[in-house]
């Protein structure tokens, strides 16, 4: 009902509708090339968010994830190679298998040998580890058997020296036993100069350099003076 | 090519459908876009937008519900409200400070708006411009693109008699505009 009425104010307000019809046609003009503009713009949307063409997003957020992923694994990798071997925490413990591995060679006189008492064997190291296992510092005993060993050889020359053909094993292991033990200390001397700070000169070294070095200089104003001699000689026959 | 083919074309994101659609309607959307928006700069940004949107949203058209181009000026008009409201700088306008329009006869709003002089015309058009952007454009819906009510409505998601009483309601607050002016 309304709506008819509305419909003949329509056909009434003919002022109204020139007005309108006036302000239309003053109204700018579309660009000509606008919708080649909208169609060159590519303007082919994707119909919903979770199209089939709309893998490639989701495809990009999980290739930034895995991308994000290796270079945390590459980071950590090269912290790893990176890292000095003291701080690499398998160190003490392979201290402690030694450790723990030398009372197994030295209790084998009370362990049974038999195959059959095998789980008795295993267990007799067991009883003495908590004896064995200790926080000292490993000892150095190369250098010690180095001194030992120089030590045998020169007694051995000295037997062969004085005559004696056919040495008693029996006095050799009895001396060994019963020898002092004399660990031999490294001095700078036998240490290889390697390094900046083992560039040490002994005081003979150092009175000696100094002579040498109060000798050149001595030469050296010597010359000076026979050259200046020379000069002066020079210019006189001049 | 049919409204029906052009809508199974838009479905398909068939280049061919979308050129045609804005051919078809691409320069009634531009002067409904314009109408309200003035620089042209502006009026080409929402117009895109329009068929960005309707491209897009092909899907959710009911054409049982409305036309083709309905649904289009629909967006349009959306657009072209959100662009304002988010672009343009707050305006005042005459609904918001006269109160004055009550006081007006029907037989004095018809012989105003019905006498189609040039003075009048004149005054008409200067007096559309002081009218908010949804009723300048719910003037031209009605008045020059002879949409109907239940139209209107659809595109300013409305209803047929809230759209009749705003129309009424306009109608008035020209004439009061125009006795201002006059005055």
């Amino acid at each position: 009902m309304k709506e008819d009425i509305l419909n003949t104010l329509r056909q009434q307000d003919a002022a109204l509708r020139d007005a309108i019809r006036l302000s239309e046609q003053e109204l700018p003009q579309m660009p000509a090339d606008l919708n080649a503009r909208v169609m060159g713009k590519g303007l082919t949307p994707n119909p919903s968010p979770m199209g089939e063409g709309n893998g490639h997003p989701v495809v990009r957020r999980l290739w930034t994830w895995v991308a994000a992923a290796a270079s945390l694994l590459l980071l950590v990798g090269v912290g790893l190679t990176m890292m000095p071997e003291k701080q690499v925490p398998q160190g003490s413990p392979v201290v402690a298998e030694k450790v723990e591995k030398e009372p197994q060679q030295v209790n084998h006189g009370d362990c049974p040998h038999d195959t059959s008492e095998a789980m008795d064997q295993r267990d007799c190291p067991r009883e003495s580890q908590p004896r064995q296992i200790s926080a000292q510092p490993k000892k150095l005993k190369p250098k010690t058997v180095m001194a030992e060993q120089v030590i045998a050889q020169v007694e051995n020359q000295s037997q062969t020296a004085h005559g004696d053909s056919s040495p008693d094993p029996s006095l050799s292991e009895t001396y060994q036993e019963n020898r002092p033990h004399e660990p031999k200390t490294l001095t700078e001397r036998d240490i290889p100069i390697t390094r900046p700070e083992n560039y040490k000169y002994t005081a003979e070294e150092i009175a000696l350099m100094k002579r040498q070095a109060n000798e050149a200089y001595l030469k050296w104003v010597e010359l000076e003076l026979e050259i200046a001699k020379y000069n002066q000689e020079q210019t006189a026959q001049k | 090519m049919t409204e029906t083919d052009l809508i199974e074309g838009l479905r398909r994101q068939s280049p061919k459908a979308q050129q045609e659609t804005i051919d078809r309607y691409g320069r009634e959307v531009f002067a409904q876009v314009v109408r309200l928006v003035a620089v042209t700069e502006n009026a080409e940004e929402v117009y895109q937008d329009v068929f960005m949107k309707v491209f897009s949203n092909i899907g959710q058209h009911d054409a049982g519900r409305a036309s083709l181009r309905t649904w289009i000026s629909r967006i349009a008009y959306n657009e072209t409200i959100s662009f304002l409201r988010r672009k343009s700088a707050p305006t005042v306008y005459f609904d918001d400070y006269d109160r004055g329009i009550e006081t007006l006869t029907d037989a004095e709003v018809d012989e105003t708006l019905g006498h189609a002089s040039q003075e009048t015309v004149q005054l008409i058009r200067t007096a559309l411009q002081h009218l908010p952007p949804e009723e300048r454009a719910l003037v031209t819906m009605f008045y020059y693109e002879e949409m109907s009510l239940k139209e209107i409505a659809y595109v300013t998601e409305s209803i047929p008699t809230t759209v009749a009483s705003r129309l009424c309601r306009t109608r008035k607050k020209l004439c009061r505009i125009i006795k201002m002016l006059q005055a």
